[in-house]
């Protein structure tokens, strides 16, 4: 790279970051900065900055994906769902900015992107108002740890089930 | 014998719209109810007992949710010793970072941040959203929705106003059962009028997330949270289902938020002899503790109620601060009618509009008001001019930008034909070119043909029942000719693998790079810092078409 080309190249990586208002500051590389080699707030967003590192949960890697390949049916939309690998790597920037209760709403999520649509649809009316006996929202929390390894979703719906014991609002057994 | 004047009076506006005195009691109003528990906090072994002057075994179940999830405890103590007036003070105090003040507030409790607000003038309740608001530019939302559900106005209203500048539009029903064809028009609508927009469809919770997951929409609003547990059942959920709810969301890669307001849990009668402002402030800890980015807050589809009590209005910006405290997405409300009278409606939208929110509006019409599905608008598609010139006058980033009859008429034409295209490729029911050519150049609804209802809602359970994916939309449109709507759509669904936009306040660009909290935060600490209007972006609001040059007279 000639000198003129380095100059582009470096003023062109000032003002993407100028752009971006960050404050933090911006290696460019694509490599996690923080402790612990920790995702954080310099670099996101993930998919400029960290885009090798992305890759759906079929294995497909996020830069490859091309309007192209879809419509040539080499991927469909299974290839584009976001895997718990990046839901962590998004996880870690919240903790980054001091979003605790954020980062783990995305631990709870990486946890449920093994279980089908259908099941999560399935599990949230069942969590509603008098919809499950506590027997019922126990068999689910088993269901969430033994058969989807979902460790924090388990514990999260025995809570629900406890409280909801409490406060009287589990269906009549 | 009447005077005269008072029988002008009588007939103004402002005197058909509805007042009440107060009655806090049955939590009649709005703020500052004596009945409204002293805040407090203990502690054990890590462990909150004792809740605002409320014993653990007395929790209910919000009580319970907001203690174990939503109060950061390592400062609690400090915090909670912080004298009201004195946080109030560091609020306003442009010498206090914004992170500063968060770490306090973050660890209060509902009734200490209602306190903390309620020693602020509404002036200084302004100032504090420009300093807490989350992210750097302010932006705006907008409704599309019609009386008949028609998907071809529909789409070209979306493009109008995407292209008109919402960086969100959202859409709800008339019928119910049209929900996806609303939610596919609306994203095909509005790719073709911006880039990179966002859309949801507000229904039924597990209903707008099967369209989600399908990829019809890119994001959900409509989840509503509320501040006594009576209310919270009665609307058919728990702070546990709602936050398992925000965790599927999150779990295929789209944004969401919660929603609440003051008012509702007086409106639905159990306001359990407390102000409006701190059991909203309870749903505002819901939101934090279920982990959720933002909210929609600003009494919403209970503004009447408010509005009717003294300081209500007040209420509902102090509401508003209070989710910014709590570091959450603010997006600010005005999205329903609650007055005659348009200097009241001017006035209501300040407090926002003034200070800059992540969306001054959380549902600007960009139909005419009798189009609007969410029961009217504060804002519609007659007062765009209104809006430019209010921020020409003031020199403020409401989020539009003037635009000429001849671009917008080319906008929504191309998104009609492109839905009109999608609607053919997947064997949907027919839109006609005579519904086109309606469409571009509609007002409203009114200016529609009737389409044949039964026929679409069998296409519509047909559109469910093959399981269409927003990935078969992106082939549609490709394969008809529209390849750079095709593009966009694409873009949007490959983003949520990414799952930069699940952070707060995200929005996309037109080139999709994320704009959010996390990259461009605020960073408000007095004049000349925070967001500053680029000249560019001050050019383009000054010049609206009907501005004479002087050189011209």
């Amino acid at each position: 790279m000639d000198q003129e080309q380095l100059m582009k190249k470096i003023v062109e990586e000032v003002v993407k970051e100028m752009m971006a208002g960050g404050s933090a500051p911006d290696t460019g590389r694509p490599q996690a900065d923080g402790p612990e080699g920790k995702v954080t707030a310099s670099n996101y967003p993930l998919a400029e900055k960290l885009s090798d590192r992305i890759f759906s949960q079929t294995g497909k890697r996020f830069d490859e994906l091309e309007l192209k390949a879809l419509l040539d049916g080499q991927i469909s939309a299974e290839d584009m769902r976001i895997s718990p690998e990046t839901l962590e790597m998004q996880a870690q920037v919240a903790e980054s900015v001091d979003r605790a209760a954020l980062a783990e709403n995305m631990r709870r999520a990486a946890e449920l992107i093994n279980v089908p649509d259908a099941r999560v649809l399935e599990i949230y009316n069942a969590l509603r108002p008098y919809r499950s006996t506590k027997q019922e929202l126990l068999d689910i929390s088993n269901e969430l740890e033994s058969k989807y390894r979902c460790t924090i979703c388990s514990k999260f719906v025995r809570e629900a089930a406890e409280v909801y014991e409490q406060r009287g609002r589990l269906k009549a057994g | 014998m009447r005077s005269k004047r008072f029988e002008v009076l009588e007939n103004r506006p402002i005197n058909q719209d509805g007042f009440v005195k107060e009655w806090p009691e049955v939590g009649l109003i709005s703020m500052e109810n004596p009945g409204d528990p002293k805040p407090g906090i203990k502690i054990e072994n890590g462990v909150v007992t004792e809740l605002d002057g409320k014993k653990r075994a007395d929790f209910d179940m919000i009580d319970t949710f907001i203690a174990d999830y939503a109060i950061n405890l390592d400062n609690a103590e400090e915090a909670m010793r912080l004298d009201s007036l004195e946080m109030a003070r560091r609020i306003v105090d442009i010498n206090v970072a914004r992170k500063d003040v968060l770490k306090m507030t973050l660890s209060m409790t509902p009734a200490k941040l209602t306190d903390v607000v309620s020693q602020m003038s509404v002036l200084e309740i302004m100032m504090g959203m420009t300093k807490m608001r989350s992210r750097l530019r302010p932006s705006n939302q907008a409704h599309a929705t019609n009386l008949r559900d028609n998907p071809v106005l529909l789409a070209a209203d979306s493009a109008e106003a995407a292209s008109r500048g919402f960086d969100e539009i959202e859409t709800t029903v008339g019928v119910a059962r049209y929900a996806p064809f609303n939610a596919i028009s609306i994203l095909v609508g509005s790719q073709v009028g911006r880039r990179g927009a966002l859309t949801q469809c507000a229904v039924e919770e597990a209903t707008e997330l099967l369209m989600g997951m399908r990829g019809l929409t890119s994001y959900a609003e409509t989840v509503s949270v509320y501040g006594t547990e009576p209310v919270f059942i009665d609307g058919d959920d728990t702070p546990w289902s709602k936050a398992f709810l925000a965790s599927g969301y999150a779990s295929r890669g789209l944004k969401m938020r919660f929603t609440s307001g003051t008012g509702s849990e007086v409106q639905m009668g159990y306001a359990e002899g407390k102000s409006m402002l701190y059991l909203e402030a309870r749903c505002l800890f819901i939101t934090k503790g279920a982990g959720v980015q933002g909210t929609q807050n600003g009494s919403i589809s209970c503004i009447g109620v408010p509005a009717g009590v003294p300081s209500g209005i007040r209420a509902v910006a102090a509401e508003n601060l209070i989710s910014m405290l709590l570091d959450l997405e603010s997006t600010t409300g005005s999205d329903q009618s609650f007055t005659h009278s348009d200097l009241r409606r001017v006035a209501r939208t300040l407090m926002q509009f003034v200070p800059g929110t992540d969306f001054i509006c959380s549902g600007y019409s960009s139909v005419p008001n009798y189009d609007n599905m969410f029961a009217g608008s504060n804002w519609d598609s007659d007062d765009f001019d209104d809006w430019l010139v209010l921020q020409r006058d003031l020199k403020l980033e409401g989020g539009l930008r003037p635009v000429t009859e001849e671009e917008i008429v080319a906008v929504r034409n191309k998104a009609a034909r492109a839905i009109q295209a999608v609607f053919k490729e997947l064997g949907l029911t027919e839109i006609t070119d005579e519904e086109v050519e309606a469409a571009t150049y509609a007002h409203g609804s009114k200016d529609m043909p009737l389409r044949n209802v039964i026929e679409d809602l069998k296409s519509v359970e047909d559109f469910m029942k093959r399981g269409v994916t927003g990935a078969d939309i992106v082939k549609a449109l490709s394969a008809t000719g529209f390849t750079d709507v095709a593009e966009s759509i694409f873009t949007l669904l490959k983003s949520r693998m990414a799952g930069d936009y699940l952070h707060t306040a995200a929005i996309f660009d037109k080139d999709f790079h994320v704009v959010s909290a996390v990259n461009t935060p605020n960073n408000y600490t007095g004049p000349k810092t925070g967001y500053q209007m680029s000249d560019e972006r001050w050019n383009q609001i000054k010049d609206i078409p009907r501005a004479v040059r002087p050189e011209d007279f």
